[in-house]
């Protein structure tokens, strides 16, 4: 891919209370040959801002939490507005490899779909059992409540087309946007494809009291059926 | 068949609920869906039906095993609490978006001044 058609590849990270991996996760990225980073920082309570912004990402800040799905959604129409052709979002703990990016976004270079969807489900080594356990149930009730099976669909690690950024249009703030996406995909029937992606569990994104557990999964349950209701 | 001020006042609500949903519909306000529209129905339609013909609540009451004045009481604090706690989460709802879409446009405000 030469350099015309990276200056239009955006990688978007919403972070909340990241301080300790952020820097890591930009140098990362840039290692993997990806310059335009842009780091939505969630409200945090620590230097998650400053320390993007040091590391040479465009950092943008929400002055309050408002959830992953509201920090992605910022961080895409930032893209948006600064001209990207191709978004990739993923998370700022360290969990995916940026390697991963160059999987995610050929099939939408070459015009095969419009959205990539990451799977840790088609190959979970080094997954959790309890994590695999509350995805398929996630999976589940995503294809119950909005019509469409993917085998991950709590994976933030996606990429979208410029189409696809411009007519997925969620209302949903928290951690049920990556479910509201496959609903977004299945009304606007968007192209699609699922891509294994390796994901990296370490003491540091585990011990972290914000991600999905129990109490977050039964709220995201109830607001991906209010959605539908209300 | 003789109707009570509690009857005409809730199904005239119940009414208007459904109403303004199926305006939302058919004008395609607030994101609307025909799932959305009848689950109003369902729901304030069994409000109505209920108030209507009050004897719809003893057969329900028989299945549960309360009788008498209680079920007057229940239903009428059971209707108000429901109203309430339908009007609130929608209200906070409809917050919480409008806090997000403020926070975001704060959040994308130098990069618009900049793209201009």
């Amino acid at each position: 891919m030469d350099s015309v058609e990276k200056s239009r590849i955006f990688v978007v990270i919403p972070a909340f209370n990241e301080e300790g991996a952020i820097q890591a996760v930009i140098n990362e990225v840039c290692g993997a040959g990806y310059e335009n980073i842009i780091v939505v920082d969630d409200g945090s309570s620590d230097g998650t801002y400053s320390k993007a912004k040091q590391a040479g990402a465009v950092a943008l800040g929400h002055k309050i939490n408002r959830g992953k799905g509201a920090a992605t959604k910022t961080g895409i129409e930032a893209a948006k507005l600064l001209g990207a052709d191709i978004i990739v979002t993923m998370d700022g703990d360290g969990q995916h490899d940026p390697e991963d990016i160059q999987k995610l976004i050929s099939p939408i270079v070459d015009n095969e779909c419009d959205v990539v969807l990451g799977t840790r489900l088609l190959d979970p080594k080094g997954m959790p059992w309890h994590k695999i356990l509350a995805n398929k149930i996630g999976n589940f009730f995503t294809w119950y409540l909005f019509g469409l099976w993917v085998t991950d669909s709590q994976s933030g690690f996606r990429a979208y087309s410029r189409h696809a950024a411009q007519v997925i249009n969620t209302k949903a703030d928290r951690y049920e946007y990556d479910s509201q996406v496959i609903r977004e995909i299945y009304i606007y029937k968007l192209k699609f494809k699922e891509i294994p992606i390796a994901v990296r569990y370490t003491k540091y994104s585990m011990g972290k009291i914000q991600k999905q557990g129990i109490a977050n999964g039964f709220k995201t349950l109830y607001k991906m059926i209010w959605s539908l209701l209300f | 068949m003789r109707f009570h001020i509690y009857q005409i006042v809730i199904s005239a609500i119940s009414a208007i609920m459904i109403y303004q949903g199926a305006m939302n519909y058919i004008k395609g306000r607030n994101n609307p869906t025909l799932l959305k529209l009848l689950a109003r129905i369902v729901v304030w339609g069994s409000m109505a039906l209920i108030t209507i013909f009050p004897n719809l609540s003893n057969v329900a009451a028989k299945l549960i095993g309360i009788e008498g004045n209680i079920n007057a009481v229940i239903l009428i604090g059971f209707i108000f609490v429901f109203l309430m706690i339908f009007k609130i989460l929608s209200a906070i709802e409809r917050l919480e978006q409008d806090l997000s879409i403020v926070t975001r446009n704060d959040a994308l405000k130098r990069i618009r001044q900049e793209e201009k």
